[in-house]
Parts: structure tokens; sequence; C-alpha cells
């Protein structure tokens, strides 16, 4: 194992990653691109083993592997060439909810195909029963947007004109989705090129064998991490609120790690059956939670890759809320089940590690989807905005104020690019300064936020959690507070989040604009 | 999981019934290792030996 020059390639793989992240950043149309940041871009071997990433996404970086892997059981290697783009969302093939769309294009040296640059992104509107895809009445993923099975969207580097008009054909706002596809295309163009060169700088036999070792060095230095953690089965499970449809049932996600030597084992069998409603979580989702709780207890110094999941197993019964069955809905298991996977896991390991494992968190990105014709414009808009939360208090410190959930890594927008953007005014935003849990050290704290709607009419969807049941608390720490969504028509509450609702549709709203608005 | 005879649907998602993954009718490798207990397909005997040891291990902590 040559360290210098694995250090060296690893370095360069993720700084390309990094740079692929901030093509797509700077050419995307969208603000969950622009500025949440919702995507993640690294670099897959030809096996379909990811071996490098850059920290962008954790829900996207644990379930790239997956995604990878289930495309090429469908497009055999044989069958891709040189320029091509293959483009893949299916959550029931590997995928992690409808509106995430992965992009891969491999990377040819001199005849030969030596790997895959692979973007991932949430692309704001992907049609359905409500803008965005998020609809907490959802009872089938055909009401949650387009579903695509791995396709060629570009074919020997010319555009497969008949996908991209099956696409846009099917979506609200296919100017805006026409530019968010094409920065992800961006993205791995980069990849390809960069890679390329890459190739050609050091040869092919060399990257190949020093990859191998990377891999293997990950897979070590996580073996060793986890060696160090006591053997034991360690069992734990929380509620998920409603899901949308009953709200008066919670579902219960149970897990039982198995932590022997150098290996983790996460066995999801004792959980609820899979919702009627839009909770449930894929396959992929099951995967990457468990990626994403080793990854917080963990060495954050070993590099991300194939290699340090390997010591991770996961069992995810099929038919129930950590592996939903076709058709069942899917896109809240992504961003609500997801971070409620991990905090359970996290709950479990408390016993194993207590100072490498946070209290429970928000657990929700507040998912808050809307659109509507434009009053100004009179083109359709739409938007996938996601807020933060509090993050659980530590052994050795508070927890973090204001963040996004444990899965999600993106950044709030700004209240003057959300004004900018979309009829919208934010009336006020301030921290819940009381609602972390109490304790030596407290929880972290979300906000609230009061916007005014300025269109004639906005369709809301909004598919969140913790109405109900509250974060719990760890070592006597006290429980966090609860959110809430209300809705005021002429200054008076006309409509309250239900207790138990983790998702619902908001009614359509309106009210009269008062004062102009820019748009750029 | 099974595709149609064209390949260009899916009539059937099979998973293994203890960690999940599709199992791929056309798959050389997924054939190879599959095993049925039970009437319940799983991807590998590792997934029938883990149930079989989860089933013994819960019986005994309810008995």
């Amino acid at each position: 194992m040559d360290f210098v020059t694995m250090n060296i390639l690893e370095s360069s793989m993720v700084s390309l990653c990094k740079e692929m992240g901030i093509v797509l950043m700077k050419t995307s149309y969208s603000t969950i691109f622009n500025e949440a940041l919702d995507f993640t871009c690294g670099l897959a071997d030809m096996n379909g083993d990811m071996i490098a990433v850059a920290d962008f996404c954790p829900a996207q970086i644990g379930g790239m592997p997956l995604l990878v892997k289930s495309c090429l059981k469908e497009i055999p290697i044989d069958e891709i060439e040189e320029g091509d783009v293959i483009l893949h969302n299916d959550p029931y093939r590997g995928g992690l909810h409808t509106p995430e769309h992965t992009f891969f294009k491999p990377i040819f040296v001199d005849g030969e195909i030596m790997g895959f640059a692979v973007a991932i992104g949430h692309i704001a509107e992907v049609g359905g029963m409500a803008p965005g895809g998020f609809c907490g009445e959802a009872t089938e993923i055909f009401q949650e947007g387009i579903r695509i099975p791995p396709v060629k969207i570009k074919k020997r580097g010319e555009d497969n004109i008949e996908v991209w008009k099956l696409l846009l054909a099917n979506v609200r706002t296919p100017r805006t989705n026409y530019g968010d596809l094409r920065a992800l295309i961006a993205a791995v163009d980069l990849g390809e090129k960069q890679m390329t060169q890459i190739y050609k700088k050091y040869g092919k036999q060399k990257v190949k064998d020093t990859v191998n070792d990377l891999l293997l060095y990950s897979e070590r230095r996580m073996r060793a991490e986890l060696e160090a953690i006591p053997d034991g089965v360690y069992t734990f499970s929380d509620k998920v609120e409603s899901d949308g449809i009953d709200a008066d049932r919670v579902y219960t996600i149970a897990v039982e790690v198995h932590k022997r030597g150098g290996e983790f084992i996460v066995d999801y069998h004792g959980s609820s059956p899979q919702a009627q409603g839009p909770i449930n979580a894929t396959l992929g989702v099951a995967t990457s939670a468990a990626y994403n709780a080793v990854l917080h207890m963990t060495d954050p110094t070993i590099p991300r890759n194939s290699g340090c999941f390997r010591p991770i197993r996961v069992m995810a019964p099929p038919g129930t809320i950590v592996n939903v069955d076709f058709p069942a809905p899917e896109v809240g298991g992504n961003t609500e089940t997801h971070p409620r996977i991990v905090g359970t896991i996290l709950g479990a390991m408390a016993k194993a590690v207590p100072d490498r494992v946070m209290a429970a968190e928000g657990a929700t990105h507040c998912n808050f989807v809307f659109g509507g014709v434009d009053a100004e414009t009179k083109e359709f808009f739409a938007c996938y905005d996601l807020e933060a939360v509090g993050w659980g208090g530590r052994a050795f410190a508070d927890g973090n104020d204001g963040v996004d959930s444990i899965n999600g890594n993106c950044r709030i927008t700004p209240v003057e690019v959300y004004e900018t953007r979309f009829p919208w005014r934010i009336e006020s935003l301030a921290f819940n300064v009381d609602a972390g849990g109490a304790g030596q050290y407290r929880g972290g704290v979300g906000y609230t936020k009061q916007m005014l709607c300025l269109n004639d009419e906005i369709i809301c969807s909004q598919m969140t959690d913790r109405h109900l049941l509250a974060p719990w608390g760890l070592n006597g720490g006290t429980e966090g507070g609860l959110g809430a969504t209300l809705v005021q028509k002429n200054g008076v509450v006309a409509m309250a989040s239900r207790p138990s609702a983790i998702a619902w549709r908001l009614p359509r709203m309106s009210a009269r604009a008062t004062s102009p608005r820019r748009r750029p | 999981m099974k595709f149609s005879q064209s390949g260009l649907y899916i009539e059937s998602y099979v998973k293994c019934a203890n960690c999940g993954v599709l199992i791929y009718e056309s798959s050389a490798e997924d054939a190879s290792r599959k095993k049925v207990h039970d009437g319940q397909t799983y991807c590998s005997q590792e997934c029938v030996d883990w149930k079989i040891e989860r089933d013994a291990r819960r019986s005994k902590a309810t008995a």
C-alpha cells in the first residue's frame, strides 16, 4: 500500500467531488440547489462502489452505492457507452424517494470503462398530487410524481430527446426543471472530464490498485473503530406520530444492533408494517440511515467510501415502514423516517457509547412545499422548502441550534432570496429560545417563521413531525419542545396542525398582495 | 425482481424476507445464492441462518 499516492489521490478525488457540487450549485435554477445544497456528488468504480464523495447530503451519500449498483443490474456494463448519462429515481429499485434524481456518467479511458461520476439531487418539482410531490394525503406512489427507471438521458454525448420530452411534460415547472437537470449533468460532465485526467496522469492500473487500497484502508479503520465499542445486542425503539392518513395511529421503528467485533449489524425486524400514507422508507433509506448513524459515532477522518460501509449490515424486512413495497407512497421516508431511524440507532448505542451520541433531535425537515401561478409573471412556480430544527444535547456540549435535520446537512434559504423568488413575505423569524430540553447540556432550539402569502393563491403541502411526541432526552436530560403549524386568515387562526399528524395538505391560501414585489 | 418478457416493465418485486434486498431473476449471481426456507425466499443461506437465530433468540426472551 503506497500511502503517499493514496492520500494524494483521495484528496484529489474528494476535491473533484466538491467542485462538481459547486458547478451544480452555481448553474442550477432552484433554491433547493443553489441555496439549500440538497445534492451530493461522488465517484464510483465500475462495480458501483463509491470511491469518493464530498460532504453534502448524508442521506444521499449513504444511498449512493445501492443506487449505482441497482442501475448496473438493469443496464449491463457492456451496454454503457462513452458519453452516455444515465438517470434514475425509482424508489423501488434502490432509490431514496421520488424527488431524488441520480445521474451517472461513465468514465472511459482509452476505450475502457473505469468508473462513474455520480450526482444525486432533490428536484424541487416532480409532478404528482401536490407541487413538489410531497403530499400528506398520498396513498400510492403515483400521487408522488414521475417515477423514472434507469434510462439514458444522453446517449453517446447526444440528448435523448424522447426522454427529455417525457420528463418535462410531467412536471409543473418545465423551464426550472430543465435548468436543474442540466446542472446535474454539468456536474457529472465535470467529474468525468477531471477523473479521466487523473487516470491519465497516474495510469489506469495505478489508480485502480490505489483505489482498492483506499477502500481497504477505510474498511480497516472502520473495523478498528467498531472493535473499540463493547460487543453486545443493543435495542431501542421510537415512534413516528402519524402517516397523514390515519391521524390516531403511531408507527414503531424498532432496532436491534448487534455489535460483534468489527461488525455492526442493524436488524429492523419488529418495526411497524408499512403505512398507508407517505412516511415509508425504502431499502436505500434504511441502509443509508444505518451508515449515517455509524458515521456520527466514529472517527470523522475515516475516508468516506464503500470501504467504510463494508462492516455495516442491514436487515430491513419487506413491507414495513423501513422497506416499503410497491406501490405504497414513500416520499416522507427519506426526510422524516430517515432521521428517526438514525435517532433510534443512536438511542440504542447510548448504552454502549454515551459520549458519542446525542439525545433526540427535531428529526423533521418541516417539508413545506408550495406552488401556484405567479400573479405577476403568469408562470407556475414551485418550491421545496426545508426548515431547521434543534439537535439533541451531547455528553460534552449543548445541541446545535437551528440546523437542518441529521440526514440533510442543507442550508436554510435566506429570507431575502425567499422573498425575491416567491410570492411570500417573511414577517418574522426567531429562535424558540426555551424549546431545547433542559439538562447539563441542553438540547438545541428550533425557530418560528411567520409568512404572509402575497399571491392570489398558493397550493401548499406540509409534511412534518414532532407535533405530538417530543424529542427524548438522555442521561436525565428533559424532553425538547414540540412543533406546530398554524394558518391564520385575517389575523385569526383558521387551521392548526392536528395532533399526531405528520403529513397533511394545507388548503389553498389566498391573500391580496400588499406591496409590489421584485423578481429576478 | 421479475421483468416482463419484453423487458419493459416489472411483473413482480422479489425481496429477501430477512434483509429486504431485491433478488433479480435475471442475475446468475442472485440465482446461485438464493434460498427458499419455510416458503419464503431469502437472498442467501446467511439470511436464513440469521432468521432462525433471531426467532430462537426472541422466543427464548419471551418464554
